[in-house]
């Protein structure tokens, strides 16, 4: 179909990404790991599908994900790129290693409960202190 | 006869033979571990073990090829000359073969306890863990890759229940279920058992569970256990699971059943397979080595087991003596 193509002409660009395809319905996503052209809709037609992720965890307290490692070493090989929650994914997997700003984002995370909970330890030591004193 | 199990071993289904070729080994190694002086101790798979086996499971064709519940089709008859009424036969005694390959009877499996990575900075950022599968499809589902990451950081191999629950989801097979039916916990195993559905049961055990879990071995032993308590060794004949029970049976020393059983049906020979496969898996007993040194057969290694081993020795000389009465007056009329 050229008419829909015709912004996907080669010659002008475009390249393979490995990324998250939104599915699902409702309040109920439900995401499939694609190989597409990065040109192509986010949930458009894409050359394979790679697997899938299940953001909400099931019975047992599990989020299911599935990844055909072998078709995404060939893609890979091919020359995709990934794009970054692809990317922090396989890092949680064990494929890839550790994507930094999982890393940066944990510590974010850390260091912002921390100040929260300082703030109510400071008032609360400040209001007890001239209880006991007095 | 050697002929016989080596087309049965043949014919065994491919899912059937890795899992076949897996314990002989292990046996083997431990047998070289311990440094036993006399024989080795008989493996279930030992061809020698398999012929006994196949041939006190008999071949009753009726039972066989019982009609289980399908759906509704009216009855299929053809009009047929002797010649090819015998070759039917043989079909069906052929595909009778097959429907009576024994299922594998493996030790339980180990845990598996593997920690592959620890990252301790990724402890706080998520509530659940994520369990990744690895979809390739041209693996063994034994050697996929199953690895789950905790909430704590911590990157594991996944336990054999999570193996099982997520190689079901994403490759699913017939009869199997993702989370096991209530119909296997203890407390229901009772209803079944006083259904006499005890070869229903040990079938969808089979479809449920792989050969080394401990809820296949659990549930088989209880329906041996109960089988065994009440008497009942005929629901199982002329299936693929007798085999099987008569493994168990032997293995724990409790053959009086089974025998007292086969010599009420005149199965003389079956008994006295089920003795020589006794003697086979305890060589060191008292029985095995008259037997061996008087070279004994027939009714007489028979006696000579019941005067040792057995613990109801009056309910079997009984039974043997109500077998000789009724062939003195077969033979007499």
């Amino acid at each position: 179909a050229l008419s829909a193509g015709s912004r996907l002409l080669r010659g002008r660009g475009g390249h393979v990404v490995i990324r998250f395809a939104l599915g699902g319905c409702t309040n109920r996503p439900f995401f499939r790991i694609v190989a597409a052209n990065s040109r192509r809709a986010r949930d458009g037609k894409y050359l394979e599908q790679l697997g899938c992720l299940d953001p909400l965890p099931n019975a047992h307290g599990e989020k299911v994900a599935g990844l055909n490692l072998e078709r995404l070493r060939y893609w890979l090989g091919c020359g995709a790129q990934l794009s970054r929650p692809a990317e922090k994914l396989l890092g949680l997997a064990g494929f890839l290693p550790l994507h930094p700003m999982t890393v940066t984002g944990a510590e974010r995370l850390r260091r912002r409960r921390q100040r929260e909970q300082q703030p109510e330890a400071a008032p609360a030591d400040g209001s007890a202190e001239p209880g006991t004193d007095s | 006869m050697a002929a016989l199990a080596a087309r049965g071993t043949a014919a065994l289904p491919a899912r059937l033979r890795p899992l076949w070729a897996l314990p002989a080994r292990r046996a083997l190694a431990a047998d070289a571990g311990e440094g036993k002086a006399a024989q080795p101790k008989p493996a279930f798979t030992d061809e020698a073990v398999q012929t006994l086996l196949y041939k006190m499971t008999g071949l009753d064709l009726h039972k066989v090829f019982r009609p289980e519940k399908k759906g509704l089709k009216p009855p299929h008859y053809k009009l047929m000359t002797e010649a090819q009424l015998a070759e039917a036969t043989r079909k069906a005694i052929e595909e009778a073969k097959t429907k009576l390959i024994m299922p594998p009877v493996l030790n339980e499996r180990e845990p598996i306890d593997d920690v592959l990575a620890e990252d301790k900075v990724l402890e706080g950022t998520e509530t659940a863990k994520y369990v990744f599968t690895d979809l390739s499809y041209s693996i063994p589902h034994r050697e996929r890759f199953i690895v789950v990451r905790e909430p704590n950081g911590v990157l594991r191999k996944a336990t054999w229940e999570e193996r099982d629950r997520m190689i079901q989801i994403f490759f699913p097979k017939e009869g199997r279920r993702v989370i096991p039916p209530a119909l296997f916990k203890d407390e229901n195993l009772g209803t079944v058992f006083q259904q006499d559905r005890h070869e229903d049961l040990l079938n969808m055990c089979i479809a449920q569970f792989e050969p080394d879990s401990p809820d296949y071995i659990r549930v088989h032993h209880r329906t041996y256990e109960d089988i065994e308590k009440r008497g009942k060794h005929d629901l199982l004949r002329s299936t693929r699971h007798f085999g099987g029970m008569v493994w168990y049976l032997l293995s724990r020393r409790k053959a009086d059943g089974l025998l007292i059983d086969m010599i009420n049906r005149d199965l003389l020979d079956d008994a006295t397979s089920l003795i020589t496969l006794y003697h086979m898996l305890h060589p060191e007993c008292q029985s095995a080595k008259e037997a061996k040194e008087q070279k004994l057969q027939g009714v007489d290694l028979i006696k000579v087991f019941v005067k040792t081993e057995s613990q109801r020795e009056g309910y079997i000389q009984l039974a043997l003596q109500a077998y000789e009465e009724a062939m003195a007056t077969s033979s007499a009329s």
